[in-house]
């Protein structure tokens, strides 16, 4: 006997009835006026926690009961089968319970700290040469058509850079491919980026920064880390695996704000990037110990950068005259920086950079 | 529940919505699902969808019976899969260029009213009360109509914008006329959101249907303005109110040179003071929204009711918000659970008569298409 509501197929008429079943698993309905139909003929809807359940006739008409366990008896008598409320099992399981919150945040974790950046690495180098060919110089456009201007720097210095890049790529693998360009960065200041296609840009600014070629060098050589590793290929996959991730994780974030998932997001991403700069400084490093060049260079070049960038510096070039020597304040910036403490801040974990310092201390302690 | 049957006289009787489900059991089948779905790199997830869904329809009642979630999770897993591949080649396409990108963003956008069409159809279709289907009609032609209007105009300040831009690049002057005509165009745009939110939720509201019965809308275009009107009228308020304290308080923090502790707290300050009002404006909009859209339907003669507050709203998701990032996520169900029963508790239906006259329609089974590529899209289909 079990109570519940049935409906006929045809109209929403709702009729209070109770369902009996006999030894040979035939169902009839007390006050219905239906012929007894075999169970194995109608399908039943699977356990769900305490949710109703709804047992689908041929004809299209509905029994709907709250009574769980007596379907659940009826079903195990008459259809036994292993799959039968095995999720319900599982669901009801502390034990599975439990473990599943184990293996959802020790998986996620391995996931993140491991897992997507080793898949997108391979899938990045997996991507033949050729086809990367195609990728950045739209980027370079917009870039030229928004804030770069024609680079200012003599034929001469050009020609000698030029000369220098050559040296510098002739020993890397695939380096064949790496192309150089100068621009006068504007608002992008003092700079240097790698595009897919091999091209390094550096910006006028930078380079007026350096005191020597070998200083610029440095950087040529952190940009092609970044080349080598194909890194902008492979942050577009980490990107979108990041993405799906999160999709199969959250589900339903609606019911509060997308900070949720806005903070660890943004997180996890400014970690990747920071990983693959570390990259780039590693392969710079290793190059300049290999061929007998010192990583002060570096230090140096980055010291100015940093400098570049501090309102030490633009304070500095407002107050003095129109015509002193811009690296007057540069040196003037760094002495100012030295005295600043070293702890690491809150906000280095959302930069896509390493702390500088740090990256600074990495090459400092390698010359 | 009850099992006796409902009376049959015309008078009208007021019958709440009620939400059964408990935090601990959901969480528990989120859980189970989230591990299934890592364990299946992906696969159990349109397994999950179908059973989460399942759970919050089957503990959701009206007069003694529940509502049922048919969707089969093959379907859905046919267009996640789908939805994966564009997906992808969207981002592949981001790489080789931007001209491929905005290509293939132009071409999404076209696709949009068909998705919303194929997604409500899917959803309704799969939606059942009492072994009555719910319903909706695919007009594509309108729904295209609709949509048509808020991508024209946006389209064209787009375009003027670009070519604005261009312009200042080449030539340090520009056409006055021209700024004007974009000035005056985004005012236009600011303007008719409104109309255009009233045109969208009009045409998903009268196309459903529950059985053979059409819904009916009598939210008017005026609610709609009224909505925007307050709600934007008060994010200013606040904004200006905020600016003031923000600019008292800043140049108090920061009065000294960069070493000052108090520099460090900023960044901090900023977000407790903007994510109340955040989560006001986007809670006002959403009990307002759900208000609107419910508490204006109908279907033959059943009036829905919905009386959300935007104050307890605030309070759930601020709460919510506060809840899973403490627990770095562990809460979601919990969140989900309680806000749901909110939103249930405060509707209910003004049954005139009883609900059992609707007769049952014949409907063909939906692709899963739409709804999902829209999901992976995260558009915003409301209802």
């Amino acid at each position: 006997m079990i109570e519940g509501i049935f409906f006929d197929g045809e109209t929403s008429t709702k009729k209070a009835s109770v369902l009996h079943y006999d030894e040979q698993g035939y169902i009839s309905f007390t006050d219905l006026d239906i012929e007894k139909i075999h169970i194995n003929l109608i399908k039943i809807s699977t356990r769900l926690a305490n949710t109703p359940r709804y047992l689908n006739f041929p004809d299209g008409s509905l029994f709907e009961t709250n009574n769980n366990d007596a379907i659940d008896e009826m079903v195990q008598t008459f259809k036994p089968s292993f799959f039968n409320g095995l999720l319900h099992s599982l669901e009801s399981a502390k034990t599975v319970v439990i473990a599943s919150i184990a293996i959802v945040v020790l998986s996620g974790w391995l996931l993140i700290k491991y897992g997507i950046p080793y898949f997108s690495n391979e899938i990045a180098a997996m991507v033949p040469a050729d086809a990367s060919k195609y990728m950045g110089q739209g980027v370079l456009d917009i870039m030229d058509k928004n804030w770069f201007e024609k680079t200012r720097l003599s034929a001469e210095k050009q020609a000698e850079l030029r000369l220098l890049f050559k040296k510098l790529i002739k020993d890397i693998d695939g380096g064949e491919n790496y192309k150089l360009e100068f621009r006068q960065g504007g608002v992008i200041q003092a700079n240097a980026f790698a595009l897919p296609n091999g091209t390094i840009v550096f910006t006028d600014e930078l380079i007026n920064l350096a005191a020597n070629n070998m200083e610029v060098a440095s950087i040529m050589l952190h940009e092609a880390g970044h080349l080598k590793h194909r890194h902008s290929l492979r942050s577009t996959v980490q990107q979108f695996s990041l993405a799906m991730f999160v999709m199969v994780i959250s589900g339903d974030v609606s019911t509060s704000s997308s900070i949720v998932t806005a903070i660890p997001l943004m997180l996890v991403e400014s970690g990747f990037s920071q990983e693959m700069e570390s990259e780039a400084d590693t392969f710079s490093l290793d190059y300049m110990l290999k061929h007998n060049i010192s990583p002060k260079y570096f230090v140096t070049m980055m010291e100015k950068l940093e400098a570049s960038y501090s309102d030490a510096y633009t304070k500095c070039l407002k107050e003095s005259p129109k015509d002193v020597d811009k690296n007057k304040c540069i040196e003037k910036s760094i002495v100012a920086k030295k005295g600043s403490g070293d702890t690491k801040k809150i906000t280095d974990y959302f930069s896509t950079h390493p702390n500088v310092k740090e990256r600074i201390k990495r090459f400092r302690e390698a010359s | 529940m009850g099992y006796e049957d409902t009376n049959t006289d015309n008078t009208i009787t007021n019958e709440p919505f009620e939400f059964t489900g408990k935090a601990s059991e959901y969480f528990s089948i989120w859980i189970v699902n989230v591990t299934l779905t890592i364990l299946t790199l992906g696969i159990y997830s349109a397994w999950a969808k179908v059973r989460t869904n399942q759970y919050f329809y089957s503990n959701t009642l009206l007069d003694g019976a529940s509502f049922r979630y048919t969707a089969r999770p093959i379907q859905i897993l046919k267009g996640r899969i789908i939805a994966f591949i564009v997906f992808m080649g969207y981002y592949a396409s981001s790489l080789v260029s931007v001209k491929g990108t905005a290509i293939s963003i132009v071409v999404i956008m076209l696709l949009v009213p068909a998705f919303v069409v194929m997604s409500m159809a899917f959803r309704m279709r799969n939606s059942v009360y009492r072994n009555v289907r719910f319903n909706f009609d695919k007009n594509y032609k309108r729904a295209y109509l609709v949509f048509s209007i808020p991508v024209l105009f946006i389209g064209t300040y787009l375009f003027l914008a670009a070519q604005i831009q261009t312009a200042n690049t080449a030539t340090p002057t520009v056409d006055p006329t021209l700024s004007i005509l974009v000035l005056v165009l985004l005012l236009a745009i600011f303007l008719m959101v409104p109309w255009w939110e009233y045109m969208i939720t009009q045409f998903k509201v009268v196309h459903g249907k529950f059985g053979d019965a059409n819904f009916s809308f009598s939210a008017t275009l005026k609610n709609y303005f009224a909505m925007y009107a307050k709600g934007y009228g008060l994010s200013i308020l606040i904004f200006a109110l905020l600016g003031i304290v923000m600019a008292i308080v800043i140049p108090m923090l920061s009065t000294k040179d960069a070493q000052n502790p108090m520099a460090g707290i900023m960044p901090g300050l900023v977000i407790v003071l903007i994510l109340p009002v955040y989560l006001w404006i986007f809670a006002y909009f959403q009990t307002k929204r759900t208000n609107l859209i419910f508490g204006n339907l109908e279907v033959q003669g059943h009036k829905v009711k919905a009386d959300l507050k935007t104050g307890y709203m605030m309070y759930l998701y601020l709460t919510n918000t506060l809840a899973i990032m403490l627990t770095i996520g562990l809460l979601m169900p919990w969140a989900k659970i309680r806000t749901v029963k909110y939103k249930a508790s405060v509707m209910s239906i003004d049954i005139a008569g009883d609900l059992n006259q609707f007769i049952t329609s014949q409907a063909e089974q939906q692709s899963a298409l739409g709804e999902e590529i829209g999901e992976m899209f995260d558009m915003d289909l409301g209802f």
